[in-house]
């Protein structure tokens, strides 16, 4: 699966997760939250979101439903699941050993 | 994973699987709705709906691939993908229907070839017991130095049975004897088949009985005292017509009362592969079964007729048992040297029982699979032969594929899958030969006394590795041609049909294909006239007297004790039978014998000591087969005494006692003297000693495999027994007599039951004529096959040069080629494949046959004549093959060939 090359690897699934979290959303609502969320510092393409919103259903960590939108459209909305949350969970804390590991490797003095 | 895991995902695949459509939809409108969005958005922002369209497209970065990532996260595109393939490989058979017919016809020669020996294999030595935990059920063996899978006698047992811990339970039982059976007290009883078991037979073997219950340990304690009896499953149908109130009632065997406690389970017959017990009966009971009066089965410990085996324990390893094992055969030789000593024993798995070494039956199956593996074999190859061509023609289409960018494994998964096609067809069909082969040896009926179960059948476990030697066969034709087919050039392949030049080293690759298939069918021919003429070299000697006999004796089978006579009636009985039936119009003369002559109930042993002979220094006693015969045996029979004399009416129980001996035992043991004259002890050196009065010629004893062997005659007046085989010799057809023999035995007892009466063409042709035949038609029939194979591999082999050397053929011949040149030239290729075949099929030949002879048949060294048969059959063959597609490129118009392509 193509990932977009300024993501760094996995951290898109944490993304989505963190995103889906907060409230059920469809695929197009998704992508407008990443891109405000992120106040356009992570570009995602919108063409890798699919693939990837299906890879986490498929890995059972999220479960889609069609529901109707605001103006009464059907759309498929993604929710976490019991699995999802404890997924999130674990990746969350890895992000913040690797970002804190690596925020302390750049700010090693060169002396 | 964790469950929980599948809880969320299972479904997804399901439906991703079933519900493919739907899916497809779902994902289409999902991706439909973001453009839509995106395409609102850039209108919003004042771009014309086409702009905003080719940008929301563009963002996406290609609806077509992304769809296709979407499809790969579902983790079933492995199995819609092999749907798609097979799907596509039905097509593209479908398109050439004769190659594909050829193909799959082909793999199921293979398969059906060894489908019959798989199911003999399975029943001979794989199948495990059928009781619950097979595993781990165990046979515990006496061992001596000339058997080391002997039994143990009843006081033996029960030694063992009260000494050993490495077991849950040990049990014991007889070998299947005939037993007479009646319903009812004023029937004449019929022969069935009983075993004795011992009182924890059922329980511990876990076996529980289909109605009623199983023996109690203490209805196995006083000899004689619990008449009970456990039917087996098929008799209860066939006798009671499955009637559960036949628990309590009461039935006679062998002339006493024994009451029905229980019936058997469905499909548990007993231990041994070829037995259906129909009634199971207490060991304490043994008293009803004795055919040797002075023999008591509670107290000699010599008495070794119980097989015992035991159920492990769980926590208990083999090694422990074995010598836990070992040890109480020591104790036994301390305390009982006189029948114990130099006697071990041991503990053996049912693998070590089902292959020991003295059964030529397993041989037999080895032999026969090794041999249908290699026509498999040769069908696989022939196979992969053909689909390599078809490959090749194929080069452009799978170029064409390549260049749109299919991926190599991708393509190699469908020529596979295309294979597996072909292999799974062929191996259904091959299924239905394999039945076929089944079914001929189902077709045996085996003349003994008590029916014997043929084992082999067509079951799962049959199936199921039918469909693994198919899917096997699949990869092992597919994989090269797949390999080999998308690896090219595809500058070339996209211009060219047809792109390889003979010689190179793809080319090579079919041609030892061919050469393969030429050693292999050669081996396997010569592997079926060594079979053909082992059993023509053992069923040549000593058969002289059944060829005359099977004309004229008739054989019927008594056995007094069903009447419940006793010793002197039986003797008075005997004695008057052979009398009045001699004196009957049409008889020239009539004897008495425990065994005719290739009879199937297999011989007693005589253990015994010769006089004034140098005894291997490893060896307290001798032992032979022997007959204890009374009558005129050798005339009725027709077997000559060739020096001494024929037993006497005077060589009776007061006088001294006499022996006639074979040939074979006189030279064996007395090769530079006269063995007449001699005596031998019974026994032991100690025994009562018995005169040799007579050497009988040698003949066939009936073993199908056996060489030659010591044989003892011994008068019934001397040995008495209680069942004897009357044998009268008629001047005419035997069966005329039948009516003759059966009013004598009416006049003499109306009770009396004949138990089997047959004309002795019956025995022989169950022993010289169908047994052998059978496996010579079985062993024949994989060497023909493989020799069609051979011939059509290499036919096509021929015939597809030609057609793709035409063009070049024909120019050869504008240019003024001879037919004769070219013949040669397209000749001389499969004649040089033919050469090298037969030199490895020699060499394959010769290791076979050493192999069979040791196996199976007693001989030693090579026979050429198999040779000078084998090799000049299959040259003219394979020259045949060649000479066809060869001489149609003669017949090619020059004007014709150049205008090809």
């Amino acid at each position: 699966m193509s990932k977009p090359a300024d993501l760094v690897q996995g951290t898109l699934d944490l993304l989505l997760l963190k995103i889906l979290a907060l409230e059920p959303l469809h695929g197009w609502a998704i992508s407008l939250r990443l891109r405000s969320l992120s106040s356009d510092v992570l570009q995602v393409s919108e063409g890798s979101l699919y693939p990837a919103l299906h890879k986490l259903e498929q890995e059972g960590w999220i479960k889609a439903e069609w529901k109707q939108t605001e103006n009464n459209r059907r759309a498929k909305f993604y929710s976490l699941t019991r699995l999802g949350r404890r997924q999130l969970e674990t990746e969350a804390a890895n992000w913040q050993r690797l970002s804190a590991a690596i925020s302390y490797l750049v700010q090693l003095s060169e002396a | 994973m964790r469950p929980e895991h599948w809880w969320f995902t299972a479904p997804l695949r399901v439906r991703s699987l079933f519900r493919r459509a739907r899916v497809e939809d779902e994902m289409d409108e999902e991706l439909q709705f973001h453009l839509e969005h995106k395409i609102e958005e850039g209108v919003s922002r004042g771009l014309s709906p086409e702009e905003a369209r080719a940008a929301a497209l563009r963002a996406m970065g290609g609806l077509e691939q992304r769809k296709e990532e979407i499809r790969d996260t579902r983790r079933v595109h492995w199995l819609t993908d092999f749907v798609d393939d097979v799907r596509y490989a039905a097509r593209s058979l479908r398109r050439t229907p004769g190659l594909t017919a050829f193909i799959v016809l082909t793999i199921a020669l293979g398969v059906g070839m060894t489908a019959t020996p798989l199911s003999m294999l399975d029943a001979l030595i794989f199948r495990p017991y059928p009781v619950p935990h097979p595993g781990s059920v165990v046979t515990l063996v006496s061992t001596s130095r000339d058997n080391a899978f002997d039994s143990f006698s009843y006081p033996e047992y029960r030694d063992i049975r009260d000494h050993v811990r490495s077991y849950d339970g040990v049990v014991a039982h007889s070998g299947l004897m005939p037993v007479g059976f009646s319903p009812r007290a004023v029937e004449i009883p019929r022969i069935r088949g009983a075993l004795l078991v011992s009182g924890n037979f059922f329980r511990s073997l876990d076996v529980e009985p289909r109605i009623g219950r199983g023996f109690r340990d203490d209805e196995d304690r006083v000899p004689g005292r619990d008449a009970v009896v456990v039917l087996g499953a098929d008799f209860w149908k066939s006798e009671f017509g499955g009637d559960s109130s036949v628990v309590g009632r009461t039935i006679r065997l062998n002339g006493r009362d024994f009451t029905v406690i229980g019936v058997a389970p469905e499909g548990f017959t007993s231990l041994y592969i070829f037995d259906r017990p129909d009634v199971f009966v207490p060991l304490a009971m043994s008293g009803a079964f004795t055919t040797n009066p002075k023999k008591s089965f509670f107290s000699d410990r010599d008495d070794r007729e119980l097989v015992v085996r035991g159920r492990l324990r769980r926590d208990a390893r083999l090694g422990d048992a074995r010598s836990e094992l070992e040890s109480i055969a020591k104790d036994f030789a301390r305390e009982y040297p006189s029948t114990n000593r130099g006697r071990g024993a041991t503990v053996r798995t049912m693998l070590e029982m089902r292959t020991q070494p003295g059964d030529a039956n397993w041989k037999f199956a080895v032999i026969f699979t090794t041999l249908a593996f290699v026509v498999l074999l040769v069908a696989c190859t022939n196979a992969a032969g053909l689909l390599l061509s078809r490959a090749r023609a194929r080069t452009r289409e799978i170029a064409v594929r390549l260049a749109i960018g299919a991926g190599r494994f991708r393509l190699i998964r469908l020529l596979l899958t295309e294979s597996l096609v072909l292999a799974l067809l062929g191996g259904a069909c091959g299924v239905a030969i394999g039945y076929a082969g089944i079914a001929l040896l189902q077709r045996l009926s085996i003349p003994a006394e008590i029916p014997i179960r043929i084992p082999f059948r067509m079951d799962e476990r049959v199936l199921l590795a039918s469909f693994f030697f198919s899917v096997l066969s699949a990869v092992f034709c597919g994989l090269a041609p797949a390999l080999q087919g998308t690896r090219m050039d595809l500058v070339n392949g996209l211009k060219a049909a047809d792109v390889e030049e003979p010689g190179s080293r793809r080319f090579r690759g079919r041609n030892a294909l061919v050469a393969a298939q030429v050693a292999m069918s050669l081996m396997l021919l010569a592997a079926s006239f060594v079979m053909y003429r082992g059993f023509h070299h053992s069923l040549s000697e000593g058969l002289d007297f059944a060829r005359d006999a099977k004309d004229h004796v008739l054989l019927a089978r008594f056995d007094p004790r069903l009447a419940q006579y006793d010793a002197d009636k039986t003797r008075r009985f005997y004695r008057q039978l052979v009398e009045r039936i001699r004196e009957k119009p049409g008889v020239r003369s009539a004897a008495l014998c425990l065994n005719p002559p290739l009879g199937l109930d297999g011989w007693d042993l005589v253990t015994f000591v010769p006089e004034n002979f140098d005894m291997p220094r490893d060896r307290e006693v001798l032992d032979s087969r022997m007959d204890a015969i009374d009558g005129d045996y050798f005339r009725t029979m027709g077997i000559p005494i060739v020096r001494g004399r024929d037993f006497r009416g005077s060589d009776d129980e007061g006088a001294p006692r006499v022996a006639i001996v074979n040939e074979h035992f006189a030279r064996h043991y007395w090769p530079n003297a006269e063995a007449v004259g001699r005596r031998i002890r019974l026994g032991g050196r100690a025994g009562d000693p018995v005169e040799i009065v007579g050497v009988a010629q040698d003949i066939h004893y009936g073993d199908t495999f056996g060489g030659r062997t010591d044989f003892v005659y011994m008068p019934v007046a001397q040995h008495p027994v209680s069942r004897l085989v009357l044998m009268v010799r008629a001047d005419g057809d035997p069966l005329q007599l039948l009516e003759p023999v059966q009013e004598v035995v009416r006049s003499l007892d109306p009770n009396m039951p004949m138990l089997r009466t047959m004309s002795y063409a019956e025995l022989y042709r169950y022993s010289v004529v169908v047994g052998p035949g059978i496996a010579i038609k079985l062993v024949g029939t994989l060497g023909a096959v493989a020799l069609l194979l051979a011939i059509a591999g290499l036919y096509g082999l021929v015939a597809y040069n030609v057609s793709r050397r035409t063009r070049e053929i024909g120019i050869r011949m504008a240019i003024g080629a001879r037919p004769r040149d070219v013949l040669r030239l397209v000749m001389g290729k499969g004649l040089t494949l033919v050469a090298i075949g037969t030199l490895f099929g020699l060499a394959m030949g010769f290791a076979v046959e050493r192999f069979m002879n040791s196996m199976l048949f007693s001989m030693a060294g090579t026979d050429v004549t198999v040779y000078l048969v084998v090799v000049p059959a299959m040259l003219l063959v394979t020259m045949l093959a060649t000479w066809i597609p060869a001489r149609r490129a003669t017949r090619i118009p020059p004007t014709l060939a150049l205008r090809c392509e």
